[in-house]
């Protein structure tokens, strides 16, 4: 119950508008919450297949690179991958996901990312950079899901409180302090009939 | 040896010509006969190949000359330790060798790799440090000091011509690669030049073999990331330029037949075939390698010369490349069919 509640009729009713206002704000904060849950299950499914292609795209790249670095000459790997020739933008944009800003990540690259001549070096770099070039689009695509599903998983927690608490506190608290009201306004009521009453009888007497 | 420098691919079976015994060399010759038996045997290296994980395979050296410390096998600090190695091998080989402009040959190779670091830190305004390999006939503190005055004529003459090469290939559309192109092809010119200069057959041979086995990887490379360049072939070689480009038109099926009539039929072949179904050099570069060991081990049939000195040289650097892939591979946990592929049957 609400404290240092005036019990009047005019509060009665301004307590039933507010306990209105909070089932219908606790019907449209529960079918977010379900929209959220949603689209949180659906991101997690396309993340679940992309991080398995991804890990084992970059395991190969790692390996493959492992063994183009062990093929070569030190100063020779250090002499091709000194100066970078790809040149990379990323660039966000965000989308509204249920009132939820979510990134969108684009990329632009440029350049080839074979750097180097042919004579001091592996083809095992070759093919270790052309893997870790294709695995870049799932690896932003992976980057991009993985925050939107962070913050739906944020907005999704911070949503159910919400719901909770006017479900379990708002709405039986402003329900609780109706029925004092009620009550209170009845108990006045029975006392102006039974002091009419008496006055009645006092009169007649 | 000018009918040699004119030499085709069809003049020799499998390997070209390695020159005669030159007495000089008697003593380093029995020196690196020596030294040879105690390379890693191809057993030992299948052993670490197959070995559980990098301290067995670790263990399997401790009795020789690669026998790393217990305590600290970090992998900077197994890198260091096989350039100590290589430094060491390198060294060796200047005391051995009587024709010091043999050994002022083989050390250019540091010189053009750290000129490849030094221009593109140029070019790219980086600052140029002094992290180059010591093993150059040029110090570190040099290149700094000519790069940073751009004053070349402190340089070799070879070293100059590079430097202004790859500048001006850099300059043609600033393309960094160009400036690798430009250097490795100074570099196989240069490598010839000296060999004829020399008059040495066997130095003619390797280098003209080293250029064809480049350009070979280079056609599968260039195939691989279907790349249009045709222009990125070193003169020079055995193998005409002409039928490297034609192999870049070809299919994968179809480019061993273009090198039937050479020595590196076999090489391409198997080369093609592990590409196509395993979209891995690495069979490609186990043919290369194995080939040049192989033309390096007809010197045993010199019985003193700068052959067998430099043949060691060559195979003693080629072992450390393997100890170093093998560690790095079982420190990596990489699959041991990898390993083995690389290695060889």
């Amino acid at each position: 119950m609400l404290a240092n509640v005036n019990a009047t009729r005019m509060e009665l009713l301004q307590l039933r508008r507010r306990v209105t206002l909070a089932s219908r704000g606790h019907r449209l904060l529960s079918e977010k919450r379900d929209e959220i849950s949603r689209q949180l299950i659906k991101i997690a499914r396309d993340i679940q297949p992309l991080r398995k292609k991804v890990e084992k795209e970059l395991l190969e790249t790692f390996r493959r690179f492992m063994l183009a670095r062990a093929l070569m000459e030190p100063e020779d790997v250090k002499a091709a991958l000194e100066v970078p020739t790809k040149k990379f933008t990323l660039a966000v944009e965000f989308a509204s996901v249920m009132n939820v800003k979510v990134p969108h990540l684009l990329k632009e690259m440029a350049g080839e990312i074979i750097c180097y001549g042919f004579t001091a070096t592996s083809g095992e770099l070759d093919v270790a950079l052309l893997a870790l070039e294709r695995a870049f689009d799932d690896l932003i695509g992976l980057a991009e899901k993985e925050k939107q599903a962070r913050l739906l998983a944020t907005e999704l927690n911070m949503t159910r409180r919400r719901v909770n608490v006017l479900e379990h506190v708002v709405i039986p608290e402003l329900q609780g302090t109706i029925r004092f009201i009620y009550d209170k306004l009845a108990e006045a009521e029975r006392d102006n009939t039974t002091r009419l009453m008496k006055i009645a009888d006092i009169i007649r007497a | 040896m000018a009918e040699l420098a004119e030499q085709s691919v069809t003049d020799f079976f499998t390997y070209p010509p390695i020159g005669g015994d030159d007495w000089r060399y008697t003593f380093a010759t029995a020196y690196v006969r020596a030294l040879e038996t105690q390379l890693l045997s191809r057993a030992t290296l299948l052993d670490m190949a197959n070995a559980e994980n990098f301290e067995r395979a670790a263990d399997l050296l401790s009795a020789g000359e690669y026998a790393l410390p217990q305590a600290n096998r970090s992998v900077a600090e197994l890198e260091n330790f096989l350039r100590n190695k290589r430094s060491a091998v390198r060294k060796m080989f200047s005391s051995l060798m009587v024709d010091e402009p043999i050994v002022t040959l083989f050390r250019t190779r540091d010189d053009f790799a750290n000129m490849r670091l030094a221009i593109r830190r140029t070019v790219t305004e980086r600052p140029l440090g002094t992290d180059y390999s010591d093993d150059g006939n040029v110090s570190a503190e040099l290149f700094e000091e000519v790069f940073e005055q751009e004053n070349y004529s402190l340089f070799p003459d070879y070293m100059a011509e590079a430097v202004e090469r790859a500048v001006l290939a850099y300059y043609q559309n600033k393309d960094i690669r160009r400036i690798d192109y430009a250097i490795d092809s100074v570099q196989a010119e240069y490598n010839i030049r000296e060999a004829h200069r020399l008059e040495n057959i066997f130095l003619l041979g390797f280098f003209r073999i080293q250029i064809d086995l480049t350009n070979i990887r280079t056609m599968f490379r260039l195939k691989f990331t279907e790349s249009d360049r045709r222009d990125v072939f070193l003169q020079g070689g055995f193998v005409e330029p002409d039928r490297l480009k034609h192999g870049l038109d070809l299919d994968y099926d179809a480019v061993g037949q273009l090198f039937f009539a050479t020595p590196y039929h076999r090489l391409v072949e198997t080369g093609a075939a592990y590409l196509l179904s395993d979209k891995s050099f690495l069979r490609t570069e186990q043919q290369c390698e194995d080939f040049l060991i192989g033309f390096l081990k007809t010197t045993n049939q010199i019985t003193a010369g700068p052959q067998p000195v430099i043949a060691y040289l060559l195979m003693k650097e080629n072992e450390i490349r393997t100890v170093r892939l093998l560690l790095t591979a079982k420190r990596n946990s990489l699959d041991t069919k990898l390993i083995l592929d690389r290695l060889g049957e």
